[in-house]
């Protein structure tokens, strides 16, 4: 019950991430009126955290700003910069140690959105434009980035319930999924028992997380979704980011679209083509349709030129 | 020619003007088409139009007639039932290009998606590429052409049409064989090749339905069924139904499929009451002048509304379930009783859409019957998702009822036991739906309102994805609604009851702030004005009512309506049983029934001190057993149950 979006840039600079993202998605709202998302990759900083939370407004966010900055010192972390904006506050750290220990201790104390050297998650309830104009997402410039649409039907439509997802526990991997994973929670209790935790029940958090488990043992993000598809049952179409990589898989029954558009300077996927057309207004673009049951990846690393 | 230029025009706007070209017969170039969905949707006229780019989802869609030329890619549900004309695409078609085609010649110069000519009825899809799996998926009719390979499963369920392969066919699908094309068969496609200008050197194998699953292998055995009425009433283990139903499945070695619905005691409207002494209501010889009923339905979005002299709707019932002479009895007594009569499966019918004066027309996932012009002179649209008796699945008629009128209409083959799809080709989400729902308002210019029709089950989900997908109004069916025919564990087990359905609804709507801002028409066992009244208090709308209708025009629950052997003429399609039926006289009598349902409407109305039923509302109910108070909330008041039903349990 939504709309995804991903793009990357093969050029050296990257391009404008914001801004592209912004028009993708907005071409494509009708899929989904209640939030919208982005997962935005900027140059990271060895040794530095890019930290976002949700946090409460009512008396300036005070409070909220307070308990993570405490949780920021128990983990000897420097800030180095910090900001709030719209709901949010951001903060870079200087940090070092065991990052699945300290992103469960901010989980517990903060509404985490996203943690990473280069990720940042922007995300809220409203159209592209409406996100855009708490949080300037028009003005994030970036290597790679995806973005989404969501319709909800719970109670009330939160902004933690928007998309992308961030794997909880590891960094910079994030996710936007169209679909249903009708195998949730044999999976869920799997990686629990794996002592992973889970911050919603939203099947997107857990692809997210699933991924995120193999690659840290070393399994190429690629293998990984591959795997997904036979471990994962439902209908799914979704796209994974990492530091410099950027993946789809498709579920076998390809009851959720996806058109893909390379050019020499980029890679758009979304799930339709008039978000894609959006990038190239007045162009017959020659698009591809991702087959059912299939998978790949693509890698900032790969293109030659892009140092 | 006309030039159209979409990046300075909105889509509805050019497909207006697209429109006004075809009355002129001008011809239309669309520039900056940019992957927008609905181009052209709606047009009726065999004008041409070029597509200078790539168009989006249900391009060519709800046609007929028109010549369309579209220069790079499409996507979703390309040429989407049309009827006469032609679709050239000269890139790559996403998935169910060429869904439900009723004549219509489409072709892909490229590829196409999944499920290509999923439902289709009559006309040609030619794709010169590679086509994804299920290619054919429940096709009825028509010729499918592929060039390059098929994927998984073609011709998977296909009832009747032909497939031919020129390529590697990776799977047949269930009920599909492979058989040598004919040389007429070859000629054929020749014809056919050359006119559109693709050569093709290689052989083609063919495709067609393997005849294993049209008919269910055992029929119903003969025998005297017992009423509806004699069986419902009670609820012993082993009574006259059960007995029935054992002796019934010992002969056919199946589930047994029969009409009506579920007939076991189930918490409903019965349960509630309201709280004051109604015996005096309704003394007043000038009552219904006084009284204000008058209820307009579906102009949330701008279209114009239905206009109902009291809240009450005809519940859709399809042409097939029922004969001719019952739908027109319902058209006319509609008419009478200044309400709303619904098409349901099937098609609409001249004479139907003369008597009606205000007819809604339905649209289900086997697109039997569905079309343009019928949408044009229709007064509302509904898309059914599922009914009550068997939500989540599809329907059944059965090969006595298919006959050769029955099945013309519908487009499919004469005598099968027809078992309809249970999802539309392009609704598989939220996401999609909004984009149908659009394609509607599309092909009629948004001048009419659009409902969706849900059988309860996950009401809580539903009604807020129909609220988001920007539906006019709800029809919600509970667990007690009937049918023609459906799988009796279905009917008696499957779904939530007609009082949880409400009051689901409601509440959904409540958590995110919608509270009133979408109708809701509620139906499923309302068999008087006292239950619509209930209805109303609860936060219903309206109501609908299908048996009750049927049976004040002269149904006596013989229980044979899925066999198609009705006694009254009613729910068959035999005409030596159907010329029982007086349809003039039935529909005296339903309008009769309909004025007596207006009636106690308004006396309950007027006896709670109310001079319009919108004034109705839950402070007036209260519920008499435990369960109805769990499921409403309302107070529980045994004191209020009535004594004779009392007597009747102990
Ligand atoms: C003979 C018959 C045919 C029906 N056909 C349709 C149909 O085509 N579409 C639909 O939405 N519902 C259909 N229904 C269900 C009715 O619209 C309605 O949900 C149900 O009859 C309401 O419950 P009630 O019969 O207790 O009033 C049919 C019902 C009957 C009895």
């Amino acid at each position: 019950m939504c709309g995804i979006a991903g793009i990357m840039y093969k050029t050296p600079g990257g391009g404008d991430t914001g801004k592209d993202l912004i028009d993708m998605l907005d071409g494509c709202q009708h899929r989904g009126p209640d939030s919208t998302g982005f997962a935005l990759y900027g140059a990271g900083h060895d040794g530095e955290l890019l930290l976002r939370f949700m946090i409460v407004t009512d008396d300036g966010g005070t409070a909220s700003i307070d308990a993570i900055r405490k949780i920021l010192g128990d983990y000897n972390c420097e800030i180095l910069d910090e900001e709030t904006e719209g709901g949010n506050y951001r903060v870079r750290v200087r940090f070092t140690g065991d990052l699945q220990k300290f992103a469960y201790a901010l989980e517990h104390g903060a509404t985490v959105i996203s943690i990473g050297s280069s990720l940042e998650i922007i995300k809220d309830i409203g159209g592209a434009h409406d996100v855009d104009d708490v949080y300037h997402v028009a003005r994030h410039t970036g290597t790679h980035g995806l973005g989404h649409v969501r319709l909800a039907t719970e109670s009330d439509v939160k902004p933690e319930a928007a998309h992308p997802f961030w794997a909880t526990g590891f960094s910079d991997v994030a996710i936007v999924h169209n679909g249903q994973i009708t195998n949730y929670w044999k999976m869920r209790r799997r990686l629990e028992r794996k002592g992973f935790e889970f911050r919603t029940d939203n099947d997107s958090e857990l692809i997210a997380v699933y991924l995120a488990e193999k690659m840290s043992h070393g399994v190429a993000l690629k293998d990984a979704l591959r795997d997904s598809i036979d471990d994962l049952d439902g209908t799914f179409s979704f796209l994974v980011s990492t530091k410099d990589e950027i993946g789809y898989a498709k579920d076998r029954l390809a009851v959720k679209p996806m058109v893909l558009y390379e050019t020499d300077d980029m890679i758009a996927v979304a799930s339709e083509e008039v978000s894609l057309n959006r990038l190239f207004p007045g162009k017959a673009l020659n698009t591809m349709e991702p087959a059912p049951g299939t998978y790949n990846t693509w890698s900032r690393s790969t293109y030659p030129n892009n140092q | 020619m006309v030039t159209i230029d979409l990046s300075k025009q909105s889509i509805t706007e050019a497909n207006e003007l697209i429109r006004q070209c075809g009355e002129r017969g001008e011809d239309v170039e669309v520039l900056n088409p940019d992957a927008r969905h609905h181009i052209g949707v709606g047009l009726t006229q065999g004008i041409k139009v070029r597509v200078r780019g790539s168009a989006g989802y249900f391009c060519a869609g709800l046609t007929d007639g028109p010549h369309f030329e579209i220069d790079s890619n499409v996507g979703w549900g390309l040429a989407d039932n049309m009827y006469q004309g032609s679709v050239v695409v000269g890139g790559n078609a996403g998935a169910i290009a060429g869904v439900a085609i009723r004549g219509a010649e489409v072709v892909v110069k490229g590829n196409v998606g999944s499920r290509a000519g999923q439902v289709m009825k009559a006309g040609t899809l030619c794709c010169a590429g590679n086509a994804n799996f299920m290619a054919g998926y429940m096709m009825y009719g028509g010729r499918i052409i592929i060039l390059g390979n098929s994927g998984e499963k073609v011709g998977e369920d296909m009832a009747a049409g032909e497939i031919f392969v020129g390529g590697d066919v990776q799977s047949l699908g269930s009920d599909a064989s492979q058989v040598a094309p004919t040389a007429e068969d070859l000629k054929g496609i020749k014809e056919f090749l050359d006119k559109y200008g693709l050569k093709f050197n290689g052989t083609f194998k063919k495709i067609v339905n393997a005849g294993t699953k049209l008919r269910y292998k055992n029929p119903e055995p003969p025998r005297r069924n017992i009423p509806f009425f004699t069986f419902s009433g009670t609820t012993d283990y082993w009574n006259e139904k059960v007995q029935e139903d054992i002796y019934v499945k010992s002969q056919m070695g199946r589930y047994r499929i029969r009409g009506y619905g579920a007939a076991r005691p189930l918490p409903h409207l019965t349960d509630i009451a309201f709280k004051r002494d109604l015996s005096q209501a309704g003394r007043d010889p000038d009552l219904l002048k006084r009284i204000k009923m008058r209820t307009t339905l579906g102009d949330k979005h701008g279209a114009k509304p239905l206009d109902l002299s009291m809240p009450v709707m005809i519940a859709p019932m399809s042409f097939g379930a029922l004969s001719r002479s019952a739908k027109l009895a319902l058209a006319i007594a509609s008419r009478m009783s200044g309400i709303a009569e619904n098409t349901g499966e099937g098609g609409m019918m001249d004479q139907q859409r003369a008597e009606a004066d205000q007819l809604i027309f339905q649209c289900l996932a086997g697109r039997l019957g569905w079309n343009v012009h019928d949408m044009q002179r229709a007064n509302g649209l509904e898309i059914y998702i599922s009914q009550g008796a068997k939500p989540g699945l599809g329907g059944q008629l059965m090969a006595k009822k298919v006959t050769k009128e029955l099945a013309a209409i519908r487009g499919i083959p004469e005598g099968i036991d027809l078992r309809s799809p249970s999802r539309h080709p392009d609704v598989l989400g939220a996401d999609d739906l909004v984009i149908k729902v659009e394609e509607f308002r599309e092909a009629t210019g948004h001048r009419i309102p659009v409902s969706i029709k849900l059988g309860a089950g996950r009401v809580r989900d539903d009604i807020k994805i129909a609220l988001k997908d920007t539906f006019d109004y709800v029809e919600l069916d509970g667990l007690q609604g009937s049918t023609g025919a459906a799988g009796a564990e279905v009917l008696e087990h499957v779904g939530i009851p007609t009082l949880a359905a409400i009051q689901e609804a409601l509440d959904a709507l409540d958590e995110i702030g919608a509270a009133g801002q979408l109708p809701i028409v509620l139906m499923g066992g309302i068999k008087d004005g006292v239950d619509a009244a209930k209805a109303l208090a609860l936060g219903a709308s309206a109501v609908a009512v299908g048996t009750s209708a049927i049976i004040a025009g002269g149904c006596i629950a013989c229980m044979q309506c899925h066999i198609g052997n009705c006694v009254v003429g009613i729910a068959t399609q035999d005409p030596e049983h159907e010329k029982r039926y007086n349809t003039p006289i039935e529909a005296v009598h339903i309008h009769h029934f309909l004025e007596a349902m207006r009636w106690q409407l308004a006396a309950i109305t007027d006896g709670l001190g109310y001079s319009d039923v919108k004034q109705l509302s839950r402070d007036d109910l209260v519920a008499t057993t435990p369960e109805a108070a769990k499921i409403t909330g309302l107070p529980y008041a045994p004191e209020y149950r009535d004594p004779n039903l009392q007597l009747k349990a102990s």
